[in-house]
Order: structure tokens, then C-alpha cells, then sequence
């Protein structure tokens, strides 16, 4: 099967057209250098120049495939130009969805993520659950933009199928400074973990291969215009750090940090923003990000699609080993 | 301790009456949540019980409509729930030049706005008086203060809730029915105000408050029974700096904000007739100018 996917040269894209090539399907990838060392390389993968902001260039990329999985989307805290996650996650799904439209693709699949449903007051949460808390940053309310749209072009006709996905961990390429891996990374190498306080705030960990699978999945078995979480384990930070410890068998010590510390760091990078203009890399808004437990329940998936959680000691411990390569 | 009292909020099923809802919950109040018909007020409603562990009680209701303020009142008498909590919300926003909107649209604004506000509260109070202490929050907003361009039938509504509110309280202080105003700035509560919060100027865009933040502070007040309650720093300095200004000052702003308005070149939001409150940025960014 002819298959296009966006976003090929990100984490999840690059695993994604991989498998896929090595499923035997036509792979075609959209990307905007193609010089970039992040491009997947199999002989099933055909690279297009383009870019989903210029809707002229996708359907050289379009045209013939009868599945789109869209995962290319502007994944940063803060930007200087806040319009650049409009231009990127909402107008360049939109250009996708109307070519996909145009071109009488069978199958779209929207990759998003689990910060658009937020944090939960007690119970993982799942598709359904009203947001509790508004919007605090550009990425996740443009994801969520998007994905009203989405769901826009559904009753359009179009078959969409929507995945959120949580902090996604595992071997695959290192595409930004705060993933999971490149924290896990730091702690095995001897840095000191500062996790937020009290530890037992808990988050929500998918492994790679799982969110492939459910990728996979979801095209092949989900329901048009429904949504999926793709998640992981909820597990806290303290006992995350403390699996890390065990497996890797690192000498480093976690820190459990107080709001008021990351506030004030937040103030800090804030005020060297002002002056240098330099990206902070805490916001005054993501430090509420990061004090609230973000827990999500896959079990609509698990019923639906047959998705599979990998356990979190296994997936870590697969990580962690391919980290220290 | 279980509490087996209700609070009953209005227009619960999104923006501040949602943040209300969640509020309220938190602290462990059973609810009864009132919305027009929709898919929302189900889920928030089976959600808040899943998580808080409170009693939710949903009721589908147009406050527009005389009979169904009243079925409102039957339905919670005849399911014997203790209300010792009204909290008046529902409400219609609209920021438009008087000339620009229907009279079908503000006669559904009054009766919202104004008309159902009295109409639940004069139905509620004994039941009130009976569970004692009790409360009532109405939601005003900061526009009661200001006479502003474009929110003229918005603004003398919310006056009214205003006036009413502090009215009653005094009638009903000895009776332990605590009657509270809440006059919010500008909140984040859907997508249009999230953008036009990018368009303006710095000091308006401080006044902008979470919905969530809002609720906090406006219940904190309500329980220890604040006549007015003014939420956020930044608004109640533009209140303070707004009683300080002499009235010719006041007029010159007023008119610069009108031929502003006149030449267009202010960004215009169509007000969707949905059911929050909520003032558009130009309030007050034009007050200071």
C-alpha cells in the first residue's frame, strides 16, 4: 500500500515510516531538508522535498497514497513567534486535510497528544473527560485546534482517526532537549534528577514501539472520527527515577524540588529572555505544566484497537541500553 | 465529614460555570449543574463523580424560558436535594454596537442575564433560609464599573445583577443567606478571546484571567462572605485608578474609544450567543489608554 507520512524526520515519524517501509507498504515522506541526517533510509521509503505549510508541495507527496498519518507539528515550550505554532499545527493540518480530501485519500490519522485532554484531578483520564484547567501553552492549544479541525473534515467525509499520545520513551532518534530519553540519558550519565515536589506526582510514560503499534493499529482497526489515547504506564516521578536507578545501576540522586524554586527559575530565564532574547526553557506557565499529574487511561484502545502496553521496566530497561550505545 | 448539602450553579457545562463546577467539587460540595441540552453537561456531570466523589445531579434547562426556571426549582424540590448554594451564572456576553444586534437577541440577554437571576433566587430563598448558613453568588462583571462603547445592554444587566446582589444582601443577612457579587475582567474562556488576548496590549493582557483562577478566588470570597469580589490584582487596580480619574478624563477616553470604533480599526469579534460571560478586551485596554 502506498502510505504518505509527515513528519518523518521527528521521533515518531521516523520509527513510524520505518516500520511501515519494513512492513513491505510504499513509503512517502514529506520533509523539508533533504539533506537531514534524521530522514528514514529503506529501499521501500521515497523522500519528497516540501514542506505542509506550502500546500503546493504536498500533493507531489499525496497523490496515489491511500493512507496519511500526519505527525509533523511544531513540539517546543516556547517560541519567539507564537505564530509559528499556528502556522505549523493548525494551518499545515489543514492544508493535509484538504489535499487529503482533494485526493480521495481512504485514511487520515492525526498524531496529537494526551495535553490536549490535561491533567487530571484523580483519575487517569481518559477520551472523553472535560479539560479541568485551560490552555497554558502554544503547542498543546494549537493540538487541540487541530484537532477540532480534524474532526471538522470528518464530517466532511473524510475517515479520521485521531491518536494522543503521552511522553513517548525508547530508542529512536533525539530530536529535542526535554524528551523523556535525553532526561533519562543525563540521569544515567551521573547528573542529579530534579523532579517536581512531592514525588508522587505521576505522569504518563508510552514506549516507542507500543505507540508505533497502536499508529499501526489505529488505521487498520479504528472507528472513523474517534479518538484513541496511546499511552503507557502511569507511574510517579520518584518511582520512575527510582526504576532508572535500579536498572541502570547509576550513582545518581533525585531531588524533589518545590514549586517555588521552579517559579523563581522561571522568573529567571523570563528576565534573560527579556534581555538577551534567549528561548527560556521553563515558562511561568509550564512549571503548572509539570505540578500536576498527568495520568491517562488506554483502555479504549486496549478494547478497541488491541492495543499493548510493553511493562515500564522492560521498555526502560530497552532504553536504557540502547542509550548507553 | 460528608456534606449532604447542593450547590447549584448555572450554565455550569462550560467556560466559568465549568470552572465553578470543578471548584465547588474540589471542596467537596455535591452539585446540581444546570445547561442547556447538550452531550457536555453529561460528561462533566459523570466526570466530576468519578473524580471528587460528590453527588451530581444534571438538569438540561433553557433559563430563557419562565417554565423551565421553574422546573428547575420542582425538579431539586422533588428529589429532596438540600441546596445551601446558588450560584447565578448563566449568562449571555456580546460586545456590539446597539444598532448592530436584534432585539430578539437582547430580550433573551435580559431575560438571561437579569430576568432568571431574580427568578431562581426568589424561587431558591426559602429553601435557602431553611438550610442555613447559605449562599448566593451572582456573577457580575467588571463592566458594572464602566460605561463602556459596545456594551450597553450587557453592561446594564450585569449593573442590575450588581445592584440586586448588594440589595438583597442587606435583606437577607440576618436570615444566615449570604448574598455575594463576583465582577470578573476578561477571562480565557474559549478559543476567540485565547487570540484577541494575543492582539492586545501588554497591561490588558495581565488583566486576563484563567477561568479556573476566577473560581478559586470567587469562592474563597463567597465562603467568607465579601459583599463584592474582585478578582485579580491587576483589575482591581484599573477599578482603583478609574475612581481616581476625574470625570472630564473619563469623557476624552470614552471619545477617542468611539472614533476608534467608528473607524474600524479595532479588531471585531462577532460575539457568538453563547451562554458566558465574558467582556472583550477592549474594556479595558481603551480605558487606559
Amino acid at each position: 500500500m502506498k502510505i504518505l507520512v509527515t513528519g518523518a524526520t521527528g521521533y515518531v515519524g521516523h520509527n513510524l515510516a520505518k516500520t511501515l517501509a519494513e512492513q513491505g507498504n510504499e513509503v512517502q515522506v514529506l520533509v523539508r531538508n533533504l539533506a537531514s541526517s534524521n530522514i528514514p533510509q529503506h529501499k521501500n521509503i521515497r523522500v519528497f522535498g516540501g514542506d505542509i505549510t506550502d500546500r503546493r508541495s504536498i500533493p507531489a507527496a499525496m497523490i496515489g497514497c491511500e493512507e496519511v498519518y500526519h505527525t509533523a507539528a511544531l513540539v517546543k515550550i516556547f517560541s519567539k513567534d507564537p505564530s509559528l505554532f499556528q502556522k505549523v499545527n493548525v494551518e499545515g493540518t489543514k492544508n493535509l486535510l484538504n489535499e487529503a480530501l482533494e485526493n480521495k485519500v481512504k485514511k487520515f490519522l492525526f498524531t496529537s497528544t494526551c495535553g490536549v485532554i490535561g491533567p487530571s484531578p484523580g483519575l487517569p483520564m481518559s477520551e472523553a473527560d472535560p479539560r479541568i484547567v485551560s490552555f497554558d501553552n502554544e503547542y498543546e492549544y494549537t493540538k487541540y485546534l487541530a484537532e477540532k479541525m480534524v474532526k471538522e473534515y470528518a464530517g466532511k467525509g473524510l475517515f479520521t482517526i485521531i491518536v494522543s499520545l503521552s511522553k513517548v520513551y525508547g530508542p529512536g532518534i533525539e530530536t529535542h532537549p526535554l524528551s523523556v530519553n535525553s532526561e533519562i540519558k543525563k540521569f544515567v550519565q551521573g547528573r542529579t534528577a530534579f523532579i517536581p515536589k512531592p514525588g508522587t506526582l505521576a505522569a504518563n510514560y508510552c514506549y516507542i514501539n507500543d505507540v508505533i503499534d497502536g499508529h499501526i493499529l489505529s488505521m487498520a482497526k479504528g472507528t472513523a472520527g474517534e479518538k484513541y489515547i496511546l499511552g503507557g504506564e502511569n507511574i510517579s516521578y520518584r518511582d520512575l527515577f527510582k526504576k532508572i536507578r535500579n536498572l541502570s545501576g547509576t550513582k545518581a540522586g533525585i531531588i524533589e524540588v518545590p514549586k517555588i524554586f521552579v517559579q523563581m527559575w522561571a522568573l529567571a530565564q523570563w528576565l534573560r529572555f527579556a534581555f538577551t532574547g534567549k528561548e527560556p526553557f521553563v515558562t511561568k506557565k509550564a512549571v503548572r505544566q509539570v505540578f500536576c499529574n498527568k495520568i491517562f487511561s488506554s483502555e479504549k484502545a486496549m478494547r478497541q484497537l488491541g492495543y499493548r502496553l510493553t511493562p515500564i521496566e522492560k521498555g526502560l530497561q530497552q532504553t536504557i541500553q540502547y542509550l548507553k550505545q | 465529614m460528608i456534606n449532604s448539602n447542593y450547590c447549584l450553579i448555572t450554565g455550569a457545562s462550560e467556560g466559568f460555570g465549568k470552572a465553578l463546577a470543578l471548584e465547588c467539587a474540589s471542596r467537596k460540595m455535591n452539585l446540581v449543574l444546570v445547561a442547556l441540552p447538550g452531550a457536555e453537561l453529561h460528561s462533566l456531570a459523570a466526570f466530576i463523580n468519578r473524580n471528587y466523589n460528590v453527588d451530581v445531579v444534571a438538569l438540561e434547562k433553557d433559563l430563557c424560558i419562565e417554565q423551565d426556571c421553574l422546573d428547575v426549582y420542582t425538579e431539586v424540590a422533588e428529589r429532596q436535594l438540600p441546596v445551601n448554594m446558588l450560584i447565578n451564572n448563566a449568562g449571555i456576553g456580546s460586545t456590539m454596537l446597539f444598532t448592530e444586534g436584534g432585539i430578539s437577541f437582547y430580550q433573551k440577554q435580559i431575560k438571561l442575564n437579569a430576568l432568571a437571576t431574580t427568578l431562581l433566587t426568589h424561587l431558591f430563598v426559602d429553601m435557602l433560609k431553611k438550610n442555613g448558613p447559605s449562599y448566593i453568588l451572582n456573577v457580575g462583571s467588571l463592566c458594572s464599573f464602566f460605561f463602556l462603547a459596545k456594551k450597553q445592554v450587557y453592561g446594564a444587566t450585569k449593573s442590575f445583577v450588581y445592584f440586586f446582589s448588594k440589595s438583597l444582601r442587606r435583606e437577607l443577612k440576618s436570615e444566615q443567606v449570604y448574598v455575594s457579587v463576583v465582577c470578573p475582567g476578561s477571562m480565557n474562556t474559549n478559543a476567540s478571546v485565547i487570540m484577541i488576548n494575543k492582539s492586545c496590549n501588554w497591561i490588558t493582557r495581565q488583566s486576563f484571567m484563567d477561568p479556573e483562577e476566577v473560581a478559586a478566588i470567587s469562592l474563597d470570597g463567597l465562603l467568607k462572605r465579601k459583599e463584592v469580589i474582585i478578582p485579580g490584582k491587576v483589575n482591581q487596580l484599573f477599578l482603583f485608578l478609574n475612581s481616581l480619574l476625574p470625570g472630564f478624563i473619563k469623557r476624552m477616553l470614552t471619545n477617542h474609544q468611539m472614533k476608534t470604533l467608528r473607524s474600524a480599526s479595532t479588531v471585531e469579534i462577532k460575539t457568538p450567543s453563547n451562554r458566558q460571560p465574558m467582556m472583550k478586551t477592549q474594556l479595558l485596554s481603551t480605558t487606559l489608554q
